[in-house]
């Protein structure tokens, strides 16, 4: 190969990996809205939640986080989320660790940690996070969801 | 209003993210990446140009690195060294630390594939280091340019593809 097409064929794996990263940039840590998906309804998934106490689920809205014990994505999002619960009556936030539990990672279809599950105050799931959660999007798939509590209760 | 950390009982202190595990500047591996990506891009180019000698000699220092962090830390290797000593006293504080065991574990990834390329390389398949350069190469630039972490996504395919299995359960990942 001449040194013409070798400088282009390396160009060339540039332009893909700079697409690709703008691809995966566009996408992560965005909403997606999960509504009526029984497989992930949040009281199957208490017992797997890491930490000594029993596992309480939110009042309002639950924040279950999917991690693993190589992410470097998972602590900085444990922070985030961590926060929106203390800043917001009702919310928990919880974490699972999937390493020990890699049959949950394949009935949920978790592609990637951190993976933010948004459970209502009934249980229900109604958003799904890929990734490191956008802060804004996050609070604003939150307030409709803490309003219609706040309605019927 | 409880958080995950106050159910396992571990500090939501920025200075303490991983519990008893020190954290690192995440700035450090993404320096050690940048400084990969483009020694991988000219692996890439002198691989496909022809040189292959001076190709297989540099994807060899470059293995060797990523074996160096793999095995020691990614703090205790050189790169992270000259992070350490150059480029992180001209920096900022870090707004929080990282957990060192994602970029330890890209590190052990870009080893294997920078390994097996030169070893296919060394009993002549053609376009092994070359080919290996662009995937490591791919890797390193994502995490460099963009933030991308390969531990949290690869992490979690091998584990369900049952490729990395756990001992026994976790309190939690912080603990």
């Amino acid at each position: 190969m001449g040194i013409v097409t070798a400088a282009l064929v390396t160009g060339a794996v540039l332009v893909v990996a700079t697409v690709a990263g703008l691809v995966w940039r566009a996408h992560t840590g965005r909403v997606t809205d999960v509504s009526g998906r029984a497989e992930s309804e949040l009281t199957g998934l208490l017992g797997f939640v890491s930490g000594p106490a029993p596992a309480e689920p939110g009042t309002a809205a639950t924040l279950l986080q999917f991690s693993t014990d190589h992410c470097a994505a998972c602590g900085p999002t444990r922070r985030v989320l961590g926060r929106v619960a203390s800043e917001h009556d009702g919310v928990t936030h919880l974490d699972i660790n999937l390493t020990p539990y890699p049959e949950l990672a394949r009935r949920l279809n978790i592609m990637q940690t951190p993976t933010t599950f948004l459970f209502d105050g009934a249980g229900r799931v109604r958003g799904r996070i890929g990734g490191a959660p956008r802060l804004p999007e996050l609070l604003s798939a939150l307030t409709p969801i803490l309003e219609a509590d706040h309605v019927h209760s | 209003m409880s958080t995950a950390e106050s159910l396992s009982g571990q500090s939501t202190s920025p200075k303490a993210p991983a519990g008893a595990r020190r954290g690192i500047d995440p700035r450090g591996p993404r320096f050690t990446a940048s400084v990969t990506a483009v020694a991988l891009l000219v692996v890439l180019f002198l691989g496909l140009a022809g040189a292959s000698l001076a190709a297989t000699i540099l994807v060899a220092v470059v293995a060797a690195v990523f074996a160096w962090a793999a095995a020691a830390g990614v703090q205790r290797h050189p790169v992270g060294a000259i992070f350490r000593l150059l480029v992180r006293p001209r920096l900022a504080p870090p707004q929080e630390l990282e957990d060192p065991a994602a970029p330890r574990f890209a590190q052990l990834v870009g080893l294997i594939v920078t390994g097996v390329g030169l070893i296919l390389g060394l009993v002549g398949v053609p376009y092994a280091v070359p080919v290996a350069a662009a995937m490591a190469f791919i890797a390193a630039f994502l995490n460099a340019v963009f933030g991308y972490c390969i531990g949290c996504q690869l992490y979690v395919l091998l584990l369900r593809a049952g490729v990395i299995k756990a001992g026994v359960p976790q309190a939690g990942i912080a603990a």
